[in-house]
C-alpha cells in the first residue's frame, strides 16, 4: 500500500504539471484536428470490439486490471 | 464557418480515445483463440452497433459470445480422476499432482452505452453490462462524465464510476455449505466491485495528444476461484482443499497514454500502466502500437506489449508449503511472471463504406503458457 501511495504522489504531481503546462501550449484549432481524429491515433486502430476482447484476455490471464475506463463488465474468467 | 463548426463537432467527438466515434456503424468480428499443449480454445463471435441520434445522443450496443473448452492447471487427486478435483480428505501424497483438468463453458455478454452531449459539448456516458455463463452472472452500471476545460476543446477532464454485482456458483464442502446450497451442494456467493477513474487529456499539437489517468478498484466477497485447490499439511496427512483468497481487495493505479502522428501515414500509440493492490501485487505494463497507411485503403498495424507482475502474499506453487493459513492459493495468476503480446493487423477500406480487418496476436507467459489468436471482421458505416 505504501508503494501505491508513493506512486500516486508522483502521478498527482504529473497531472498537475499537465494541467499547468497545458496553459502555455499553442492552441490547436478544431479544423486542425483531422490528424488527431484518425482511427490510427486510437488504441486498436479504432476497433473497439477487438480492444475489448484483448482486455478480456489480459483480465483472465493476469492479476491486474484498470485504466481502460470504468465500464467493461465482469466475468468468471479470473 | 459552418464547415468549421461541423468539423469542430466531429473532431472533438473523435478526439479522445475513450470517446465514441461520431459515425454510425455496424461491426461484426470473430476471434479464434488457442493455447499451446491443448489448453484453452475459445471461439468468439461478436457484434457492435453504434448509432447517433442527432448531434446530442449516441447509442452503442454490443453482444459477445464466448465458447470455451480445454483444460486448466490445478492440484488434484489423480487417484480419483480429474473430475474429483476438490476431494477434501487425507490423501496418498503421490496421488496429488498439478496438472490440466478439462473444462468447458459458454458466456454471453451484452453491453449498452448511451452518450449524451450537452450544449457545451461535455458528455455523459451511462453504461449497462450483463454477462452470463454456467457458474457466473455479472451485472454492471457505469457513468462517466467528460468536461472540456477550454473553449478550443484541447483539454478535457473525465471522471467515471462503476458498480458491479456478481453471483458465483460454488460447490460447498461439509462445513462450508449453507442453507442456499440444498441437495445440489451448490451455493451462490456474491462479489461486489466498485471502480473509479479520473483522467485528463491534453492536445499537445496538431499531431499529438497525451492522456493521464488514475484509477481505483475495490472488490469484496467471494474472490476465490471455485475450481482452484491447494495442498495443506503435505508433510503430515496431506489434504486437498479449495483455495482461499482474501475477501477484500483494494487496488490503485495510473495510466499514461501518448499518441503521435510521426508522419502523414505513420502513427504511434504508447502507454504505461502502474498497478498496485493490497494483495502485494504490483504490475507494470508497457504497450506500443504503430499504424501505417500503406495505401489510401490499406492500413497495417503492429504492436508490442510487455507486462510484469509481482507475487501475491498468499501464493505458493509448492505442495508442501501451506498448513493452516486462512488465505492460500496456488493459482498461477497470483505468481510473479512476465508476459509478452505481439500484435499484427490489417484493415482494408472497400469503396462502399465497408471495411474488412484481419489480425494475429501472439501472447506468451514464458513460465506458464503461450497462445495465438486470430481475428477477422467486417465493419459497415452508414
Amino acid at each position: 500500500m505504501l508503494r501505491a501511495v508513493r506512486s500516486m504522489r508522483y502521478i498527482v504531481i504529473l497531472l498537475g504539471m499537465l494541467l499547468l503546462t497545458g496553459c502555455s501550449m499553442k492552441t490547436v484549432q478544431p479544423w486542425e484536428k483531422g490528424t488527431l481524429a484518425k482511427k490510427s491515433m486510437q488504441r486498436g486502430g479504432g476497433n473497439t470490439l477487438m480492444v475489448k476482447f484483448t482486455h478480456h484476455i489480459y483480465f483472465s490471464k493476469e492479476a491486474s486490471k484498470g485504466g481502460g475506463g470504468v465500464a467493461g463488465g465482469g466475468c468468471g474468467c479470473n | 464557418m459552418q464547415l468549421k463548426t461541423t468539423l469542430s463537432l466531429l473532431t472533438c467527438t473523435l478526439l479522445v480515445g475513450s470517446v465514441l466515434q461520431a459515425e454510425d456503424y455496424v461491426s461484426v468480428q470473430y476471434v479464434y483463440y488457442n493455447e499451446d499443449d491443448g489448453r484453452t480454445t475459445i471461439h468468439t463471435p461478436a457484434m457492435e452497433v453504434s448509432k447517433d441520434f442527432g448531434v446530442d445522443y449516441n447509442l452503442n450496443i454490443s453482444v459477445v459470445h464466448d465458447a470455451l473448452s480445454g483444460a486448466s492447471p490445478i492440484w488434484y487427486d489423480s487417484s480419483s480422476g480429474a473430475t474429483a478435483t476438490l476431494n477434501e480428505g487425507t490423501l496418498y501424497k503421490d496421488d496429488i499432482v498439478y496438472a490440466d483438468v478439462p473444462y468447458d463453458d459458454k458466456r454471453t455478454a451484452l453491453g449498452m452505452m448511451l452518450t449524451t452531449r450537452f450544449a457545451s459539448r461535455d458528455e455523459l456516458r451511462v453504461g449497462l453490462n450483463y454477462s452470463d455463463e454456467n457458474d457466473y452472472t455479472s451485472r454492471e452500471l457505469s457513468a462517466e462524465y467528460l468536461h472540456y476545460l477550454d473553449s478550443s476543446k484541447n483539454r478535457s477532464l473525465s471522471a467515471g464510476v462503476s458498480y458491479q454485482n456478481n453471483d458465483v456458483s460454488v460447490y460447498c464442502f461439509e462445513e462450508s455449505c449453507d442453507a442456499s446450497s440444498g441437495a445440489s451442494g451448490v451455493m451462490t456467493q456474491r462479489v461486489d466491485v466498485w471502480s473509479a477513474e479520473i483522467g485528463i487529456t491534453q492536445v499537445i499539437d496538431v499531431t499529438s495528444l497525451l492522456k493521464a489517468s488514475l484509477f481505483y478498484g475495490n472488490e469484496s466477497g467471494y474472490l476465490s476461484n471455485p475450481y482452484m485447490s491447494v495442498v495443506r499439511y503435505y508433510n503430515a496427512s496431506a489434504r486437498l482443499t479449495p483455495e482461499h483468497k482474501p475477501e477484500r481487495r483494494t487496488a490503485y493505479g495510473m495510466l499514461l497514454q501518448y499518441s503521435k502522428a510521426l508522419s502523414e501515414r505513420l502513427s504511434a500509440n504508447m502507454s504505461y500502466r502502474l498497478y498496485d493492490d493490497d494483495w502485494d501485487i504490483t504490475s507494470h505494463t508497457i504497450h506500443t502500437e504503430l499504424y501505417y497507411e500503406w495505401t489510401q485503403h490499406l492500413t497495417l498495424g503492429a504492436g508490442l506489449r510487455y507486462y510484469v507482475q509481482s507475487e501475491a502474499s498468499f501464493y505458493s506453487s509448492r505442495k508442501d508449503y501451506f498448513t493452516n493459513e486462512t488465505d492460500a492459493s496456488s493459482d498461477r495468476r497470483m505468481s510473479r511472471f512476465d508476459a509478452y503480446n505481439l500484435m499484427l493487423s490489417g484493415t482494408y477500406d472497400l469503396q462502399n463504406n465497408t471495411s474488412v480487418n484481419m489480425g494475429m496476436n501472439y501472447y506468451d507467459q514464458p513460465d506458464h503458457f503461450s497462445a495465438v489468436y486470430y481475428t477477422v471482421g467486417l465493419t459497415y458505416r452508414f
